[in-house]
């Protein structure tokens, strides 16, 4: 630098002077000249806020119940990531109070729950034993069960007897026993309890089921589905230490340890592996559409990846079941892996006159329709917007292609769209039908028998693994016995 | 010979350069603070590059995440209001270019390098990143928290009665 000072004295550009020198007026001035725009950030900040906190409250106030709408006092138990996906979803449905949210990791989950509801101007006390909820919580009309399986029965039980209407999630329980209970307890009570098999609400579903099977039978006779959920390598869900649920808080909830309470599904006893975990929403769609239940069951499965130490079950299965649907027997094969995402999730309902294939992603598989070139047309079905036209095919093949199509290759079969699109998120249709029959204006889309035979179905496939050989069902399995057997 | 002397109006578009960093640093850290659920798993998940398996490993040990998480909040934070203010401007500079490079290195536009989480342009090698850092490295190099900012009266303090030490450059 050239000097230091400027004419008057003060320091120039660099900031130095070479002269002793008071701290003068000046200076305190110029050192405090960008305080302003602190200032300034803290009010574009404010503003901000004020802009968010208007956005919360304009969606807060569009979720009120107006003056003929019945409020419903709700609590949240079980605060988990599909707690918090639940939570989501009922922040968009109208007349709905949280009261309370109960879970035991109180260092994260429940806060967290808690913080993001409070936004929304809900005020909901928190609990870490379900049971002091149903004790002071007298107000509650419904209860949100989003806790580990193993925990859905005594919860659900529990909170029916305490006279609150459920919503629990799949799968009802880890075993039979469990799920048999459960549907005894809503038989003794008469609340309603819906199980979140929540395609069961899906308007593309429904459409499906509706329009396309029932009504139009599209699909001719369906004789084969086949249904994948692939996800791709996980690692285990930790927690940093500050965050660490006490070991004897764990040990009372029935956990082992931190790793398997964040990592409960994977463990014999507390879930039932992938095929519960994802095969169940599926396995409940193929015998909804096929409208019968498995006759039997062969499954093959292992754990091929994972440390069995820490994940006791299945990473791969492959399920194949018989049903014998109204129009005649049928195969359901259904696949789940979790070391490779390849193609995701879908089901494909495969007719001698065309096929469905769907899934609750938006995004892919969102309804498509083959019709087989020697099914009958659809235009009428085109005419009354049940799928859309057929999309047109290419007339020429491409010029550059050198591929020579033998002569015995299928006519490409029409594809069609199902025009049935869910702007929500994927849970809340199946919410809304919940509280809608709480307040009696609705027929629940998946009561507790209904998911019971799917239940049954389910945990047969790790049975299934295990016994090495096909596994029987008998009508009878899919109607929970009651009274003297009810707890096994 | 003669080193090129800084005039007024440069120095006062180095100062503005300075708040406007400091500003964005600042917002990042406050909204990640005041956000229920931000973490940066997703972002060192899909590290490539050179020191991918190092933040990978880092988004896949829950205390080093909680750490990382911790850290850069705060740290953008902390590192935004020095800026803005023009205290301890040439530490906060450094870690304001600590920061960048580690998001950078991160997810570095390399060529070759396919990204399917959106960006709001296009780069090869340079992106938005590294034109901050280097817009830090001048606010680093140039001391413009001694013309304006608390620097010039902590300085100013800490000599006593003698504002500043000789500065040599």
């Amino acid at each position: 630098m050239a000097t230091d000072h400027d004419d008057k004295g003060h320091p120039n550009a660099d900031g130095a002077s070479r002269e002793p020198r008071k701290l003068d007026r000046r200076d305190v001035l110029k050192g405090l000249s960008t305080v302003p725009a602190l200032g300034l950030f803290g009010y574009a900040w404010k503003k901000q806020r004020e802009y968010q906190q208007a956005k919360a409250e304009e969606v807060a106030a569009s979720t009120q119940a107006p003056a003929d709408l019945q409020v419903i006092n709700v609590a949240l138990l079980g605060a988990g990531a599909q707690g918090q996906v639940l939570t989501d979803s009922m922040l968009r449905i109208t007349g709905l109070r949280f009261r309370a949210v109960c879970d035991i990791w109180t260092e994260y989950n429940q806060k967290r729950v808690v913080n993001s509801l409070k936004r929304f101007k809900h005020e909901p006390n928190a609990y870490e034993d379900y049971r002091e909820m149903l004790d002071k919580e007298k107000e509650l009309d419904a209860v949100i069960i989003a806790t580990p399986d193993f925990w859905h029965a005594q919860h659900t039980i529990d909170c029916l007897k305490a006279g609150k209407h459920v919503y629990c999630e799949k799968e009802m329980s880890t075993t039979l026993e469990g799920a048999r209970s459960m549907v005894a307890a809503q038989r003794e009570t008469n609340k309603l309890l819906q199980i979140g098999h929540q395609r069961r609400s899906n308007p593309r579903y429904l459409h499906c089921y509706n329009k396309i099977l029932q009504e139009a039978k599209m699909l001719g006779r369906i004789v084969t589905v086949y249904g994948q959920w692939n996800r791709g390598v996980t690692p285990d869900l930790g927690a940093p230490e500050r965050y660490v649920i006490p070991d004897a808080r764990l040990k009372q909830y029935g956990f082992k340890d931190m790793h398997q309470f964040r990592n409960w599904r994977w463990y014999r006893g507390k879930g039932g592996g992938p095929i519960v975990d994802l095969g169940s929403h599926q396995i409940d769609i193929y015998g909804w559409f096929l409208g019968a239940n498995p006759s039997g069951v062969m499954a093959s499965g292992g754990n091929l990846y994972y440390d069995p130490k820490t994940h006791e079950w299945y990473d791969t299965v492959l399920a194949v079941f018989d049903y014998d649907t109204p129009l005649g027997p049928a195969k359901g094969y259904y696949s789940t892996q979790t070391t490779n995402g390849s193609q995701g999730y879908f089901e494909n309902f495969m007719g001698d006159q065309g096929t469905l294939l769907i899934s609750e992603s938006e995004v892919n598989y969102a309804g498509q329709l083959y019709r087989d070139p020697n099914a009958p047309a659809w235009d009428e079905w085109v005419q009354k917007g049940y799928v859309s036209a057929p999309k047109e095919q290419e007339t020429k093949a491409k010029s550059e292609s050198t591929a020579i199509a033998d002569v015995r290759e299928s006519v490409a079969p029409d594809q069609h769209t199902v025009p049935v699109t869910l702007r929500d998120p994927y849970h809340q249709p199946h919410l809304q039908n919940f509280f809608d029959a709480v307040r009696g204006k609705a027929k629940l889309n998946c009561p507790a028998d209904e998911a019971y035979q799917t239940a049954v179905a389910v945990l047969k496939v790790n049975e299934a693994i295990e016994a090495r050989t096909r596994l029987a069902f008998k009508p009878e399995d899919f109607k929970p016995r009651m009274n003297t057997d009810q707890h096994g | 010979m003669e080193e090129a002397k800084l005039s007024r109006s440069a120095m006062i578009a180095i100062v503005l350069l300075r708040i406007v960093i400091g500003w964005h640093f600042l917002y990042e850290g406050i909204a990640k603070l005041t956000s229920p659920s931000w973490s940066a798993v997703g972002y060192m998940r899909a590290s490539r590059g050179p020191f991918a398996a190092l933040f990978k490993s880092i988004a896949n040990n829950p205390q080093m995440l909680d750490n990382a998480n911790l850290i850069t909040m705060y740290g953008l934070t902390i590192v935004g209001v020095l800026l803005m203010l023009g205290l301890l401007t040439r530490l906060a500079a450094i870690g304001g270019i600590a920061f960048i490079l580690l998001f950078y290195l991160c997810n570095p536009p390399f060529v070759g390098y396919f990204y399917t989480i959106p960006t709001e342009g296009t780069y090869l090698i340079v992106n938005k990143n590294l034109v901050e850092l280097c817009a830090l490295a001048v606010i680093l190099l140039t001391r413009s928290g001694l013309v304006a900012g608390l620097d010039r009266i902590v300085h100013g303090l800490l000599a006593g009665r003698t504002r500043l030490a000789p500065l040599r450059v």
